[in-house]
């Protein structure tokens, strides 16, 4: 299967072992992810509120770069870029005077948005269409002894009427693609609650604070590690978790990775190899998977 | 024929309810009813039905039945909904499970069972002056009061909150900031802020600002209203009126360099070049803080990347409207 793939600015930055790990996992599936030409930002959450119309029309331009390229789906690993995009075509097909502008705009850029192809989160296209029993065949290393936090966030499920994937007060995917590594899911109470990193641009401290409310949570739950589905996540909970810790003086660290990181692990690959943080590779060393 | 689509269509399906109960004398506990439930049975019904053949002592609100007067907020298996908008059999296909569990809202004080204190929600929406105030001729009568089509239809969306206080009760900021005004005042705010009609403007400028920058985009409220209402929208437009304030706070002054920064590297690269916005935005102590903790964290190798940049920027600055 052939779908489009959108790493996202984070992904190609920071959070660069998230797509080490998803083109993996990916490979080994057989599941050909070809990268979107020259894509651009989605506007990383935060553009439309400078200016709504620029933000429909820069994601419309990596989806009409999809459907020249003549694939039907564009999948990412990040829930923002994903909850962007999903915003953006639904703006373009609600709201007719933004219809228009955007119509405009993407003409004198000689683009052309045909409304065939729409954002898909990896998770999705893992969990739907590559399916669990195709993912449990290619478990290597079965993960029978971990306990994994679930955490599924904010912007794959919200708000449900424009993401649809599942409902965002019950959600499963995550859970599904843990059980089937053998490790055990972990529902906690903050599983779906916001980790911070859209507060870190104007109120860091109200971010940390959201952030070390996820990872208490998981950890008083019983985690050991706690998987997510975002690579804005994963700065604010990998990337930069001792700023977290520092700032709430917890004296623990709750080792967070990107969910298609855990199936990798699971299928044979080392943790060293697939680039995670030094918190993740100690706890996963500590119980003895390198 | 149809009376036999019929018949299947009114199928009585028995269901378990769980409610989460609260009263001065017991504290919280739980009571658990078994009734049976067709296809059009609302929650409302479902809770009306067990007061008045099962349990008097339940205390629950429900007026209108029909999403608008917005008294019979409440967690529906856990998610925050209208009662009256609700069918019960909706809940059990959506959760696969024949049991329903009701509960009051988050965050607002419960005062018995299902009925909880809205004092804080009414406190917050009335901070934000929460009605037109007109200019002296129109109050005098001396002239029109005129909004044209697409001013109104600018407005139309946010003006439909019912204070049910749903996405308050949603909110993680709300729980964690008292600056935060909560998405509902927001909303409320913004449908006057950007209202031609309305003469407070700079006064509703200062109200809002601030507390806008205090919200974190987890779409908890867009995804809980009942009328569509989108609060985060709202916020996302207050913001854009951060450059006319004269006064700014901390929180305006990082979130407006911020979303400038972004807009600037997607200008100038077609992509949002992490180390650059951080800069701009924290200043340069900060980042190397930052740094500091993510070279602890093995993940430096990665902020050293460089990043490819868009081709076709022309393209990118066509698609901005330069």
């Amino acid at each position: 299967m052939k779908v489009a793939y959108y790493p996202g600015c984070a992904t190609h930055g920071l959070s660069k072992d998230v797509d080490i790990a998803t083109k993996k996992v990916a490979e080994l599936l057989g599941l050909e992810l070809v990268e979107v030409e020259d894509w651009n930002c989605c506007g990383g959450g935060f553009l439309d509120e400078y200016d709504e119309r620029a933000h429909v029309a820069l994601n419309l331009r990596n989806l009409s770069k999809v459907e020249k390229m003549g694939l039907k789906k564009m999948a990412t690993p990040c829930s923002v870029c994903l909850n962007s995009h999903r915003l953006a075509t639904a703006k373009f097909s609600e709201d007719k005077e933004i219809r228009k502008e955007v119509t405009q705009r993407l003409q004198s850029a000689s683009l052309q948005y045909n409304g065939t192809v729409d954002a898909e989160h990896i998770v999705w296209v893992l969990v739907r269409d590559v399916g669990v029993e195709r993912i449990k065949s290619m478990v290597k290393r079965p993960l029978t002894n971990l306990k994994v936090g679930a955490y599924y966030g904010c912007q794959m499920l919200r708000p449900e009427q424009i993401m649809g994937f599942e409902p965002a007060y019950n959600p499963h995917s995550l859970e599904d693609l843990i059980s089937a590594t053998g490790a055990t899911p972990v529902r906690f109470p903050m599983s779906t609650s916001c980790c911070g990193f859209p507060l870190m641009g104007s109120n860091p401290k109200g971010g940390l604070k959201l952030a070390y409310n996820v990872l208490s949570s998981a950890r008083s739950a019983g985690a050991d590690l706690v998987v997510h589905p975002c690579s804005l996540c994963h700065l604010q909970m990998d990337v930069t978790q001792f700023k977290v810790m520092e700032e709430f003086k917890t004296g623990w660290t709750m080792p967070t990775i990107y969910v298609t990181q855990l199936l990798a692990i699971a299928f044979g690959i080392s943790p060293k190899e697939l680039g995670l943080s030094r918190i993740a590779l100690k706890a996963l060393e500590e119980r003895g998977i390198t | 024929m149809e009376a036999q689509t019929l018949a299947t269509n009114l199928e009585q399906r028995e269901i378990t309810v769980r409610v989460k109960r609260f009263n001065e004398d017991k504290g919280e506990f739980w009571s658990e009813y078994k009734l049976s439930v067709d296809r059009f049975t609302q929650i409302t019904e479902v809770l009306r039905r067990i007061k008045t053949e099962q349990d008097p002592t339940l205390a629950y609100r429900a007026s209108c039945h029909m999403a608008v007067c917005g008294s019979c907020s409440m967690k529906i298996n856990g998610e925050p909904r209208l009662a009256c908008k609700t069918l019960a059999l909706d809940v059990v296909k959506k959760f696969n499970t024949d049991v329903i569990t009701l509960e009051p809202m988050d965050y607002f004080k419960p005062l018995k069972d299902l009925i909880v204190d809205m004092g804080d929600f009414y406190t917050r929406m009335f901070k934000v002056k929460p009605r037109l105030y007109p200019a002296e001729e129109v109050v005098k009568g001396v002239a029109e009061q005129r909004l044209k089509p697409e001013d109104q239809r600018e407005l139309w969306k946010f003006a439909q909150c019912i204070w049910c206080g749903l996405c308050v009760s949603a909110c993680p900021a709300v729980k964690e900031d008292e600056r935060f005004l909560g998405p509902a005042a927001h909303a409320k705010g913004y449908r006057f802020l950007a209202d031609p009609r309305d003469t407070l403007y700079e006064e509703r400028l200062k109200i809002l600002l601030d507390s806008s920058w205090r919200c974190t985009y987890c779409y908890q409220c867009f995804h809980v209203c009942p009328r569509d209402v989108e609060p985060v929208t709202t916020i996302k437009k207050t913001r854009a009126h951060t450059k006319f304030s004269k006064e700014k706070t901390d929180v305006m002054s990082t979130g407006e360099r911020h979303v400038k920064a972004i807009y600037e590297s997607i200008k100038e690269t077609g992509i949002l070049q992490e180390a650059k916005v951080y800069i701009s935005t924290y200043g340069l102590a900060t980042a190397i803080t930052d740094m500091l903790h993510t070279m602890r964290n093995g993940k430096m190798k990665y902020a050293l990347i460089r990043e490819k940049k868009v081709n076709e920027i022309e393209q990118i600055r066509k698609l901005l409207g330069d």
